[in-house]
């Protein structure tokens, strides 16, 4: 408006602060990290194919939730559609190797970049709601989608089902768990690397102010409505991008489980890691991604065991399993 | 002195309730003007016009003599108006660091906001103790010097205050209205809403008092505080 700036404010000459102080990792942390490292490198010599497919399920679910970390955790909005854009990666990848031969790497930007897109315009919507409202319209959003997924016959192949061909770069072909690994291990870090990175940039501040307030975000200049709407964006193309990754190493893909379950059983992840941390949202989802695998041998109850599960962590530690954890040895050293 | 802030004929509304009708005030480069007036007259709803949360029905709101009345609300905080908001909203999770910080979220000059930062904590010494703490864990008054602190973290010309006084014991209370009164001294423009009105009737130096959405009475502070009707009605002697 001006360039007139005000000089209110003496200067002073006193020791400077340094600002934006980058955030200390705690050693359980770097512990953690250094963990999961070595494990990942490990892994595909010691353990079997079926071992592997597990691994490459629960690194889709930590992309997924990583998305679901940046709009609930960060942003505080309760978006309940995370299945859908899930599907829409899976489905978008899938036609674009099955229809048109593409490379992986370009028809996973392409099921990145597709989701995305939705979430924007569905969050232009979604997100003049707040809170329950703001909740319901993703979960309409959600089950839409899938009634789409199960009756758009021509693209998805509708309660048959789709196959998905092979996943391929040139010569490459992506045919086994075990080849699929590293491709789904890299793109894993690299969606973590990026989660960092957008949590520490101005971006990630401001998801955080609209999170804390909406109205002191407002004061500060911060435009709250289209913080929302990238928080909202980015996640459906992390969902997007998690989509493609199990495409690369799975060979089907039916709307049944592309469903609100879905959508329940990564937000349970990222609120049983602890809702607001990166490690929270990783951690989660591997967890809880073996604990839901175990719980296979027993369908029947293995959404009763799913709902105890969440109603214990909200009671008990809702900051989740690591905060808990850290809190408890912190309580043991100190006696 | 011209006028930094002009407000002419402001109506705004909440749904089908009317909360402004034909609201106007000025407030003069370099001074503090209290707004006054009971709950729910429109004070609050006033500022709110201002930087642009609350959208202008009609009327007109000029800053430095340039429209605001259809600007993005980070766009008047990028010109230089800053809303302190009532009722301690501080970032509760953030360190009082990350909020002083936040409060530079717009700007781009990065060796200003690090000497701004030093020279908010030189007002507000007790801040600089608790740059660490959660900003929740502050005590009443110490987040009433955050929130104000945060505000000058975005280089404002011209502060609108909303109810510094609010949940304050009179002690805090007389020392935030020191604080307010340096900064005015130091250059800053202060439109300031308050319902306690002695104390702010004896910091500002001209007065409106709003009732039910309009303007029912301005003049020079030390005026209004003489004046019987203002005595019964707000000052309760």
């Amino acid at each position: 408006m001006s360039d007139k700036t005000a000089t209110v404010i003496p200067a002073s000459d006193t020791e400077r602060p340094r600002l934006a102080a980058p955030e200390k990792m705690p050693v359980t942390q770097i512990a953690l990290l250094a963990f999961v490292a070595a494990a990942l490198v490990v892994l595909p010599f010691v353990v079997t194919g079926y071992v592997l497919y597990i691994a490459n399920l629960l690194l889709v679910f930590i992309v997924l939730c990583l998305g679901l970390h940046l709009v609930i955790g960060e942003t505080g909005q309760f978006a309940l559609a995370h299945a859908a854009f899930y599907g829409i990666g899976i489905y978008s990848s899938g036609l674009a190797g099955n229809a048109f031969g593409w490379p992986f790497p370009l028809s996973m930007l392409l099921a990145g970049v597709v989701a995305g897109a939705v979430g924007v315009v569905i969050g232009t919507v979604a997100l003049r709601m707040r809170d329950i409202y703001l909740a319901l319209a993703t979960f309409a959003f959600g089950e839409a989608m899938q009634w789409v997924f199960l009756n758009w016959d021509q693209v998805t192949g509708g309660p048959n089902g789709l196959r998905i061909s092979p996943a391929r770069l040139g010569d490459l072909e992506i045919l086994t768990d075990r080849q699929a690994y590293p491709v789904v291990v890299f793109v894993t870090l690299l969606m973590i690397a990026l989660t960092i990175v957008i949590s520490r940039s101005r971006v990630g501040r401001s998801f955080r102010a609209v999170r804390e307030s909406d109205v002191a975000a407002m004061a500060m200049g911060i435009p709250v409505r289209r913080a929302k709407i990238t928080a909202f964006g980015l996640s459906a193309f992390y969902a997007g991008v998690a989509g493609s990754m199990f495409a690369t190493f799975s060979t089907y893909i039916h709307p049944d489980s592309l469903g609100f379950q879905t959508t329940i059983l990564a937000l349970t992840m990222v609120v049983v890691g602890g809702l607001g941390s990166i490690t929270g949202a990783v951690g989660g989802a591997i967890v809880f991604g073996l604990i839901s695998e175990f719980l296979r041998q027993t369908p029947s109850y293995q959404e009763i065991i799913y709902g105890l599960i969440l109603i214990v962590f909200m009671m008990y530690a809702p900051r989740g399993l690591f905060a808990f954890i850290r809190d408890q040895m912190g309580r043991i050293t100190r006696g | 002195m011209p006028d930094l802030l002009e407000l002419a004929g402001v109506s705004a509304s909440y749904g089908r309730i009317q909360a402004l009708s034909g609201v106007s005030l000025s407030v003069p480069e370099g001074s503090i003007v209290a707004l006054l007036g009971s709950n729910g007259a429109g004070k609050t709803t006033t500022l709110n016009t201002i930087s642009r949360l609350v959208p202008v029905q009609s009327g007109s709101i000029r800053f430095d003599g340039k429209a605001v009345e259809s600007m993005a609300s980070h766009k008047v905080v990028e010109g230089g108006v800053v809303q302190v908001p009532e009722g301690r909203e501080v970032f509760r999770d953030m360190s009082v660091r990350e909020n002083l910080e936040m409060g530079a979220y717009r700007r781009k000059d990065a060796a200003t906001v690090r000497a701004d930062f030093d020279r908010v904590l030189d007002y507000f010494p007790k801040l600089r103790d608790r740059l660490q703490q959660r900003a929740g864990t502050l005590s009443g008054g110490e987040q009433q010097m955050l929130l104000i602190g945060r505000a000058l973290m975005a280089r404002p010309r011209l502060l609108l205050l909303d109810e510094p006084s609010l949940g304050l014991s009179p002690v805090l209370v007389q020392q935030i209205f020191g604080i307010i009164d340096r900064l005015n001294k130091d250059g800053l423009t202060i439109l300031l809403v308050e319902q306690n009105a002695a104390v702010a009737l004896s910091t500002s130096s001209y007065a409106y008092i709003l009732e039910n959405g309009e303007m029912a009475l301005q003049g020079a502070s030390d005026q209004l505080r003489r004046d019987d009707s203002v005595r019964r009605t707000y000052l309760g002697h």
